[in-house]
C-alpha cells in the first residue's frame, strides 16, 4: 500500500543541510494498522508529510498504492490526496468558518461529485462518527473530542486507501482518546489501512506494528498482535527492510 | 462552483464583507454618475455651433469717450466699412452677442400674446444684412433682411420687430409640421413677429447646464444694438487668413478712430479661444470628476487587495487543509475569485440602485439629464473587473500556499 524505499528528505539552506530522513525504508501492507514513533525532531512528521502528499521528498523511491509517486505534478498529487488518502491531525484542522456538514462535504466537492452523493457520504460517515445529528454546528460548538470525530467522518467521506493520522488523541482528555481510538480501530478491522504517528506507547501498542523513526530513518520494532506494548523484533530498516 | 460554503463562509466574516461590498456599491454610484457628467462634458465641448467657427473672430470695442447713441450708431457703421475693406476679412458684422460667449439675452416665446406658459426659450441675437454671411449661417428657408428692416435698437426698448429669422430647431419646435416659414409667434410682446427665414443652426450664447435643452434654439432680430456702452464685432476672415485679419482689423479700427479701448490681452479673441473659455469649467468639471473616478477605483482596489491579503494571511491554515484535503492550486485561485465576485456582485447590485437614485436626485436638485443604464451596466462590468484585477495577485499568493501548512500547530 506504502513503500518508501532508501527515500531521503533534505532541508537546504545556504550554509547548511539537514536530513530529515535518510535512507529511509518502510512498507506498509494493504489493512494495515501501522504506528509510528520516535523522539521529537526525529523526522515523524516529514513522513508523513511525504506519505500524505503534503511535501516532495528529495531522493529515493516512494510507492503509494503500487504506483510510483516521485515525479508527479501538484495537480496530480492533489487528485491522490482528494481520492486515496484520509487524514485526521493533532489539531482537527476543521475549518472553522463551515458547520460539520460542510466540513465533511469539503473533499467530496474537490472530487467534483454529485451533491446526492455527497449528502449520502456525509451522512453515513457522520452517522458512523456518531455526529449525525451534529451537522449544523460549528467546530467551536463542539467539544476536542467531537471535533476529532467530524475530522475523522471528513477523512472516512473520500473512502480513501489510507488513513494518515498524526497525533489524533495528542489534544483529548483520556476519556476523549479513548473513544477515537476505538473509531480508528474499528474502521481497522472493516479494512482500513491505518499509518498513525503518535508518541504514546500505548496508543502504539494498539496497533499491529510499530516503527520507530530515530535520526530520520526506519526501525521496525513490533509486528505482533494487537495490545503487546513490548518490542519482540527489531530491525533496523535502513538495513535490512521494514517487516 | 462552491458558492454554498464561501457565501456559509462570508456570514462569519461579515464586517469585512459587508465593508468591502459598501464601499463597491459607493464607488460604483459615484463612478457611473461621474462619467456621465464627464461624457456630457466632452460631449458638450465639442458640440458644432453651426457658425464658421475656423474664420471667425470677435473685437470688444469699448469706446473712451461719451457720445450719443446717434453718434456711436455712425461710428459703428464706420467700423464695419473699414474692417469689410481689410484684405484679410470676407465680411463684418455687430451684435449683441455670439454663441459660446455666455449669458445673453433670452425671451420666452409664445404662440398666443396672452398665453401665461412659455412654449418654450430662444436666445436673441440682433444682426444686420451682413449677419448671416459673417458667421457662416446656412439659410435653409426663406431669405435675409432687407436694409429697411434693419433699425437701431435700445437694449431697454421692448418693441419687437415685424420680422425675423430663426433657427430650424425653434421653427421645429414652434412648428413641428414644418410650415413655420411665413407664421408668426411673441415674444414677451404683444405684437406678433413673422418668421420670414430659417437657418440650419446656431447656438445660443448661454453654455449654462439650464439652457442645454434649448441649446439651438435661436432667432435673429433685425437690429442694430445701441452700442454707447460698447459692442461686438464679429469679423469672418477669409480662409487661411485668420491671423493676418484679426492683426488688419485691430490696427483698421485704431486708424479708423482712436478714441476705443480695445483690451490688449483679450480684446480680439479668435472662436477657437471663444470656444476654450466658454468650456473651462466644462472641461475642470470632467478633469475634476475623471481624478474622482480614478481615486475611487484605485481606492476599491486598493482594499480588495487590502481585505483579501489579510483573508489569506489569516486563512493560512485553512487554504493548507483545503490543500491537504485535495484542492488544486487552481481550486483555491477559483475560491477567492469566486468569493470576490460574491462580495462584489452584491456590490454592484446595491450600487446600480444607488447609481440611479443618485442620477434621480441630481435631475430633481441640480436640473441634470437623465443618465442611461448604459453607464450603470459600464460601470458594474469595470468594478467587477477592477475586483477581479484586484483580487488576483493575493488569490495567486493564496492558491501557492502550500498543502504543508496544514500540518503546522500554529
Amino acid at each position: 500500500m506504502l513503500k518508501m524505499t532508501h527515500l531521503s528528505k533534505v532541508y537546504r539552506t545556504e550554509v547548511v543541510e539537514t536530513y530529515a530522513l535518510r535512507d529511509f525504508n518502510i512498507d506498509v501492507k494493504e489493512g494495515e494498522f501501522v504506528a509510528v514513533m520516535g523522539p521529537s525532531g526525529s523526522g515523524k512528521t516529514t513522513f508523513l508529510t511525504i506519505a500524505g502528499l503534503l511535501e516532495s521528498f528529495t531522493g529515493g523511491e516512494y510507492l503509494l498504492d503500487g504506483a510510483d509517486v516521485s515525479g508527479l505534478g501538484d495537480n496530480a498529487r492533489s487528485k491522490i490526496r482528494n481520492e486515496k488518502i484520509g487524514f485526521v491531525f493533532q489539531s482537527f484542522n476543521l475549518i472553522p468558518d463551515l458547520n460539520v456538514h460542510d466540513n465533511v462535504e469539503v473533499p467530496l466537492r474537490y472530487r467534483g461529485m454529485k451533491s446526492a452523493e455527497r449528502q449520502q457520504r456525509i451522512k453515513e460517515s457522520l452517522e458512523r462518527v456518531g455526529l449525525a445529528s451534529r451537522m449544523k454546528h460549528y467546530p467551536a460548538e463542539l467539544s476536542g473530542g467531537q471535533q476529532q470525530r467530524v475530522a475523522i467522518a471528513r477523512a472516512l467521506a473520500g473512502s480513501p486507501r489510507l488513513l494518515l493520522a498524526d497525533e489524533p488523541t495528542g489534544n483529548l482528555d483520556t476519556q476523549m482518546a479513548r473513544g477515537v481510538m476505538e473509531l480508528l480501530e474499528e474502521i481497522h478491522r472493516e479494512g482500513a489501512t491505518i499509518v498513525m504517528v503518535t508518541h504514546d506507547p500505548e496508543l502504539a501498542a494498539r496497533a499491529q506494528r510499530s516503527v520507530h523513526i530515530i535520526d530520520g530513518q526506519a526501525v521496525d520494532i513490533a509486528e505482533e498482535p494487537r495490545f503487546h506494548a513490548q518490542p519482540r523484533r527489531v530491525e533496523v530498516a535502513a538495513e535490512g527492510g521494514a517487516g | 462552483m462552491q458558492i454554498q460554503p464561501i457565501l456559509a463562509a462570508l456570514r462569519q466574516h461579515k464586517a469585512g464583507t459587508v465593508l468591502i461590498a459598501l464601499q463597491i456599491a459607493l464607488t460604483l454610484a459615484i463612478v457611473c454618475n461621474a462619467l456621465f457628467i464627464i461624457h456630457q462634458r466632452v460631449t458638450h465641448l465639442s458640440e458644432p455651433t453651426g457658425i464658421d467657427e475656423a474664420n471667425l473672430f470677435v473685437i470688444g470695442n469699448q469706446w473712451a469717450d461719451q457720445s450719443s447713441a446717434q453718434q456711436v450708431d455712425a461710428q459703428m457703421q464706420a467700423d464695419l466699412a473699414t474692417l469689410r475693406q481689410l484684405p484679410a476679412v470676407r465680411d463684418a458684422t455687430a451684435s449683441n452677442s455670439y454663441p459660446l460667449v455666455g449669458g445673453g439675452w433670452d425671451d420666452f416665446i409664445t404662440m398666443t400674446p396672452d398665453q401665461v406658459q412659455k412654449t418654450t426659450d430662444a436666445s436673441v441675437y440682433f444682426g444686420d444684412t451682413h449677419f448671416l454671411d459673417t458667421l457662416g449661417l446656412k439659410l435653409i428657408a426663406g431669405r435675409n433682411f432687407r436694409p429697411d428692416e434693419v433699425a437701431p435698437m435700445s437694449p431697454h426698448e421692448v418693441v419687437t420687430p415685424p420680422v425675423v429669422i430663426v433657427t430650424r430647431a425653434l421653427a421645429d419646435k414652434l412648428y413641428p409640421d414644418g410650415s413655420a416659414l411665413g407664421k408668426s409667434f411673441y415674444a414677451m410682446s404683444a405684437t406678433p413677429t413673422t418668421i420670414i427665414g430659417i437657418v440650419a443652426r446656431l447656438q445660443r450664447s448661454e453654455v449654462d447646464t439650464w439652457s442645454r435643452p434649448y441649446a439651438y434654439q435661436a432667432l435673429i432680430w433685425p437690429r442694430r444694438l445701441d452700442g454707447t456702452v460698447g459692442t461686438n464685432y464679429i469679423v469672418r476672415a477669409k480662409p487661411g487668413q485668420l491671423e493676418a485679419a484679426m492683426r488688419e482689423a485691430k490696427q483698421g479700427l485704431i486708424a479708423q478712430n482712436r478714441m476705443r479701448i480695445i483690451d490688449p490681452k483679450d480684446g480680439v479673441l479668435s472662436f477657437a479661444q471663444v470656444r476654450h473659455r466658454a468650456y473651462d469649467s466644462d472641461r475642470g468639471t470632467a478633469i475634476l470628476m475623471g481624478i474622482i473616478c480614478a481615486v475611487l477605483l484605485v481606492i476599491t482596489g486598493a482594499g480588495i487587495i487590502g481585505l483579501t491579503s489579510f483573508w489569506v494571511g489569516q486563512r493560512r491554515k485553512q487554504i493548507g487543509i483545503r490543500r491537504a484535503l485535495g484542492a488544486t492550486q487552481r481550486d483555491i485561485l477559483h475560491y477567492f475569485q469566486t468569493e470576490n465576485l460574491l462580495i462584489a456582485g452584491a456590490g454592484v447590485a446595491l450600487g446600480a440602485i444607488l447609481a440611479v437614485g443618485l442620477n434621480l436626485w441630481m435631475m430633481k436638485q441640480l436640473a441634470m439629464d437623465r443618465m442611461s443604464l448604459l453607464y450603470v451596466l459600464a460601470g458594474v462590468v469595470v468594478l467587477l473587473l477592477l475586483g477581479q484585477g484586484a483580487v488576483f495577485a493575493p488569490a495567486l499568493r493564496a492558491s501557492r500556499v502550500s498543502p504543508v501548512e496544514a500540518t503546522r500547530t500554529v
